[in-house]
């Protein structure tokens, strides 16, 4: 069997595309958590609520950041 | 005192050969019957090929040949290779692998000898031979002479060498040729069979000439070519699975030619630097791997702007200028870094990854005194071995990088004295599990993902000091009030919704004529009406036993009077539409008869709607 090269799971110059495209849907969703936060009541606040979005947003917002630090050249 | 200590290398080496022509060391069978030496003295590493014929008069069959160096020699050997080509003339075939070479001591031989012995792939049996090319590479063996010039003079090289093959063995016929720079040659030692031609110095041809011979040639010629050395090189390559192979080169460099005396002009240099600074040098070239990317090249106080790159698809060359000219004995020290695609070094087979990098750094004609390569792995990988090519210290280490836990491990390789004939791949074959990759935006996430609990935490945690205080109570009771007020505006809404089915069912009516249909809505929305007016009245009579509730109660009331108004009106509106259908009444006398509720029903809407923003924004 011949070696086969490894390549990166996503081509390099995907990166900045990928990393403005996550950080933006991730800043969305913690826009729409903490506007949740500051318009709703203590006694009507859902928890489920907000840790789904928090959930959702730290995803997005953790893969941003990782491919905007190697599209910047940090290759972690 | 230098002057004399160099001669007094020379000649008691002179003596020891002498008595070694009496036959201690018995040879063994073999003779050579040709040998051609070519020393290359063209730049600061001394390079000299030698090819062997070997022939076997014996009837033992030999597997080993044995080669001889002085030991003013052997200490600046940095790498010897052997080759064995079959065959002859043009039909020559070389397998261009080097054959097993290793350090021996017979007894017979005065410990002023080095003898490295080949092992042949296959026994030379009697009466046959074969041809050996043999590539020894020194450093450090041209000795400047004088050791010390001003920064107008030029470079002057001594090189000592045996005009003689020294062998254990009998040599034939025998020829050495030097190549020199082209440059003035400064003296050489005229032997009877010496000749110059151009850059060329040709010795011999020698015949019959016995075992251990020597016969001293000192060639003392110029050399202005850049005797760059690094002193220490620590390479370090950073392998990341997301797609990048990350060098990064520390270089302490020394001019080690002859050392500058005297002061420096920079004028004088500026003006003619190839008059007043011959032997300095201001530039050196890297060949870089082809598609290098985000080349830089610094030192302690940043970048340096003084270098170039270019490239095509074979190579990339970066040409680096130090911050000044490097005159004899003078250092500088910076690093050059560069990120390689991944797919290029990186291998998988068998279920192992392995790294497939050259080895020797990248500025050419460099000799590198101690070279520590390290190849930091990603973290996670398992299992790490070592292939080299010739042999390298070896041990482990970690290193704590971006988003680690644990460090990620490193393999250290550190050898002595390298030249580019080093320059060979390496491998480095490690095991690693695809899903640790996801340990670094597993980091990012949690991390991002603490924030936002922490902010949960900060608006569900109660941290007033006083919880008896009035202010507290007021703030409970508002807290409360308010939650009161978005239920009520949450039912009222629901109440709206159901009166937009109504009037809906209304449009359908006109549209479909089914009245039957119309009626069940109505019955439906009659008993979701009846349902929310139930729901209403408990938060109501929270609102009005509420006194932090004063202030808002009217129009909550009103809100709710208004909605009830509109809710009766509409009722009325559809039970009279209905009717109109059933009895089939005309369109035109239908709308006659619901024009006075319909104007109502619209002002009214209007008054809900603000009435409804008004509370909202309580």
């Amino acid at each position: 069997m011949a070696p086969k090269p490894i390549t990166s799971p996503v081509p390099d110059s995907w990166y900045p595309t990928l990393s403005v495209f996550t950080l933006a849907i991730g800043l969305v969703l913690t826009a729409s958590f903490f506007i949740y936060e500051a318009t709703s009541s203590r006694k009507t606040r859902s928890l489920v609520q907000e840790l789904a979005t928090g959930a959702v947003a730290s995803v997005f917002l953790g893969f941003g950041s990782l491919f905007l630090l190697i599209a910047c050249g940090v290759y972690v | 005192m230098k002057r004399d200590m160099m001669r007094s290398n020379l000649f008691p080496l002179l003596f020891a050969f002498a008595f070694l022509f009496s036959p201690v060391f018995s040879a063994s069978d073999l003779i050579l019957a040709k040998v051609d030496r070519r020393i290359d003295l063209t730049s600061q590493i001394v390079r000299i090929a030698t090819s062997l014929k070997v022939e076997n008069t014996g009837s033992d069959v030999v597997s080993e040949i044995l080669l001889s160096f002085p030991e003013n020699h052997a200490k600046h050997l940095a790498y010897l290779k052997a080759i064995v080509s079959e065959g002859k003339g043009k039909a020559k075939t070389s397998s261009g692998v080097g054959l097993p070479v290793k350090a021996v001591q017979p007894n017979d031989v005065p410990p002023a000898l080095t003898i490295y012995s080949v092992s042949l792939p296959k026994g030379l049996g009697k009466e046959h031979s074969l041809t050996l090319d043999v590539l020894a590479v020194f450093t450090h063996i041209l000795q400047p002479f004088p050791e010390k010039i001003n920064q107008g003079d030029v470079q002057l090289l001594l090189f000592q060498e045996s005009a003689h093959y020294l062998s254990p063995y009998a040599v034939k016929a025998q020829s050495l040729t030097l190549k020199l720079p082209d440059a003035r040659i400064e003296s050489y030692s005229k032997l009877e069979n010496a000749k110059l031609q151009g850059s060329e110095l040709k010795y011999g041809p020698y015949e019959n000439i016995p075992p251990f011979s020597y016969l001293p040639i000192v060639i003392h010629y110029e050399n202005n070519l850049p005797f760059a050395v690094a002193k220490e090189l620590v390479r370090e390559i950073e392998i990341s699975h997301w797609g990048n192979v990350q060098i990064t080169e520390h270089y302490d460099i020394i001019h080690a030619g002859a050392q500058s005396k005297g002061e420096f002009s920079r004028l004088d240099y500026q003006t003619r630097p190839y008059l007043r600074g011959a032997s300095a040098f201001r530039r050196l070239v890297a060949k870089l791997p082809p598609r290098a990317h985000s080349v830089y090249y610094r030192d302690e106080i940043g970048n340096i702007s003084t270098s170039s790159l270019w490239g095509d698809s074979k190579k990339t060359e970066l040409e680096i200028e130090p911050r000044y000219p490097m005159f004899g004995g003078w250092k500088t020290t910076f690093t050059i870094g560069y990120g390689l695609p991944l797919q290029d070094f990186l291998f998988g087979l068998d279920g192992k990854r392995f790294l497939n990098i050259s080895f020797g750094a990248p500025i050419y004609e460099l000799v590198i005194d101690t070279l520590f390569v390290k190849v930091v792995l990603p973290e996670g990988s398992k299992d790490i071995s070592v292939s080299a090519p010739f042999p390298v210290k070896e041990w482990q280490e970690t290193k704590i990088s971006h988003l680690d836990i644990v460090g990620r491990p490193v393999v250290v390789l550190e050898k002595n004295n390298v030249v580019p004939e080093h320059n060979e791949h390496f491998q480095v074959y490690y095991k690693f599990n695809s899903l640790s990759m996801l340990r670094e935006p597993f980091m990012l996430i949690s991390g991002f993902f603490f924030l936002f609990i922490a902010c949960i935490v900060y608006s569900h945690a109660d941290i007033s000091i006083s919880k008896s205080s009035a202010s507290y109570l007021a703030k409970l009771q508002w807290d409360e009030v308010q939650a009161t007020t978005q239920l009520i505006h949450g039912i009222i809404s629901r109440c709206l919704t159901a009166h937009d089915k109504l009037e809906a069912s209304l449009h359908d009516l006109s549209r479909t004529g089914d009245v039957q249909a119309c009626k069940a809505t109505r019955k439906s929305v009659d008993s979701s009406l009846k349902e929310l007016s139930k729901e209403l009245k408990q938060p109501l009579t929270f609102l009005q036993s509420c006194p932090q509730a004063a202030q808002i109660l009217p129009k909550v009331e009103e809100l709710v009077t208004k909605e009830r108004e509109l809710q009766e009106k509409l009722v009325v509106k559809h039970t009279t539409v209905v009717d109109g259908y059933e009895k089939k009444s005309s369109g035109r006398e239908i709308e006659n008869r619901i024009a006075s509720y319909q104007q109502k029903i619209t002002a009214l809407r209007r008054e809900v709607d603000d009435l409804m923003d008004f509370i909202d924004e309580i």
